[in-house]
């Protein structure tokens, strides 16, 4: 039996995913995108930490933190009343962790290869920092910008390690369609295995190509 | 210098402990999960008495299953139900049609302080308890059983939003032991293992209420081509005296 809720859970959290990331790699990229300190450097390390490491290694943290055993979980349960483990909050938390570097390190290597007169042009009309980051910065790094989202949205589409030791595998909560493909195999129903999968393959298909395409015309339009 | 390391490198692989002692006879089982605690026992009784060196991959029955049919060199597939086996016999991998070994009992375990466990199922409405691990009934055969006894005591639908899915017995283990769950159901096997012993609490359940948990083994077509003597000794060892007592004393019902 196929159902769409797999489906549209992985959807959900790709896109949930995508958009706090979004707003949270901003900011981080361009502090990292400005001198360097050893503070910086190891910031960095943590930023890029979840590309090497096996998931995992990161679903095994995150199931020893949210378990209402240790601390940080105790701490949750206790004055918020929340558990993280087998909830679509802990999905998200996760997948934030798993995909950070793929939307910091686009947006960061935009930053990185604006000429640094742009930015002090800025300042010296007037301009403050914020103004200069979102009026002047962002706007000239666009293709780096689609290159973090869609990347990110497509990594998140492809989590399964994390899921898979952090999600309990919930119809509807956090039976995503990666796990859907993995059990249906597992229970050797290769025709269900096969639809979620090719709808996967669709999706993912789809999306680089809309991110290849849109670059190639916002490379056309740009000024620098 | 560059040849060197390549060198080096390349014998490596040519002396790989796998192809070393080409002596020794040597075979390898596939086990589910739930099996594992008692296999490891079985597997040194074996080994004790016989000159074959037993290797072991553990995983969930489905898995193994896919992997035999789709060519891994196992000899023997020691199950946590009959309907893998089955399948396999039916896809010709078995040398022999698969046999009953042992019957699986289910128990409630719970690592949490402050949870009274009860025989009357219906304790696992109170709001104490927020999540319940069982094994993915879909391809789990404790999953099933789980899923068969809540049923009976028309529990499903009232519990259906605490339940999380455990994609083995051993992931549904491993939720309940870290506390992630706050109780759940699992093999007996896994709450009598050393290393789980004197973890938490649990209680049997009944065995007349849910469908009996039958076990079975198959030697398979590589075992019975390659490793013609030593598999057929160890799958036969599976059903001896010997084997029936190790599977008893790890909770499987005779």
């Amino acid at each position: 039996m196929i159902e769409t809720a797999p489906i549209f859970l992985t959807l959900e959290l790709a896109f949930l995913t995508t958009i706090i990331l979004f707003f949270l790699a901003i900011p981080v990229a361009n502090w990292l995108s400005h001198k360097k300190s050893i503070l910086k450097t190891i910031a960095e390390v943590v930023v890029s930490l979840p590309l090497v490491l096996p998931p995992t290694v990161i679903g095994f943290y995150l199931l020893l933190a949210f378990s209402p055993a240790n601390s940080f979980g105790k701490f949750l349960e206790h004055y918020f009343d929340i558990r993280l483990a087998f909830s679509f909050g802990g999905l998200l938390i996760g997948s934030v962790i798993y995909s950070l570097p793929f939307m910091v390190h686009p947006i960061l290597s935009g930053l990185n290869s604006l000429p640094s007169s742009l930015e002090e042009a800025s300042y010296s009309l007037g301009k403050t920092k914020m103004q200069t980051l979102f009026k002047v910065l962002l706007p000239n790094i666009k293709p780096s910008l689609l290159t973090g989202i869609v990347l990110t949205f497509a990594h998140t589409i492809g989590e399964f390690g994390v899921v898979l030791m952090i999600g309990g595998n919930i119809p509807g909560k956090t039976n995503v369609a990666s796990i859907a493909v993995y059990d249906e195999v597992e229970a050797l129903n290769y025709h269900n295995a096969n639809v979620y999968a090719a709808v996967l393959v669709a999706i993912s298909v789809t999306i680089l190509f809309l991110l290849y395409f849109s670059n190639r015309k916002l490379q056309e339009v740009k000024i620098l | 210098m560059k040849i060197g390391v390549f060198v080096l490198g390349f014998s490596f692989l040519l002396f790989h402990p796998a192809g070393s002692n080409a002596q020794q006879k040597k075979i390898t089982v596939a086990v589910a999960a739930n099996m594992q605690y008692a296999f490891a026992e079985l597997k040194n009784e074996f080994e004790k008495n016989n000159d074959v060196k037993v290797n072991v991959v553990v995983g969930a029955s489905g898995n193994l299953t896919r992997q035999i049919v789709q060519g891994a060199p196992f000899d023997v597939f020691i199950s946590a139900d009959t309907k893998y086996p089955g399948n396999i016999y039916e896809q010709g991998f078995a040398a022999e049609k698969p046999k009953v070994y042992a019957r699986g009992a289910l128990v409630l375990w719970t690592t949490k302080e402050g949870i009274q466990l009860n025989s009357d199922l219906h304790f696992l409405l109170s709001p104490k308890i927020r999540s319940i691990a069982i094994a993915n009934p879909k391809i789990a055969p404790y999953g099933t059983a789980a899923v068969a006894l809540l049923e009976k005591n028309s529990l499903v639908e009232d519990l259906k939003n605490k339940l999380v899915y455990g994609e083995s017995i051993s992931q549904t283990s491993q939720f309940i032991a870290s506390g992630n769950a706050d109780i759940g159901f699992t093999a007996k096997a896994v709450v009598l293992s050393t290393q789980m012993k004197n973890k938490g609490k649990w209680i049997e359940l009944n065995a007349q209420d849910y469908p009996p948990i039958l076990q079975a083994a198959v030697l398979l077509k590589h075992g019975l081509q390659k490793h013609t003597v030593a598999a057929q000794k160890f799958y036969e060892f599976l059903f001896s005296e010997k084997a029936k007592d190790i599977y008893k004393k790890y909770g499987y019902i005779n």
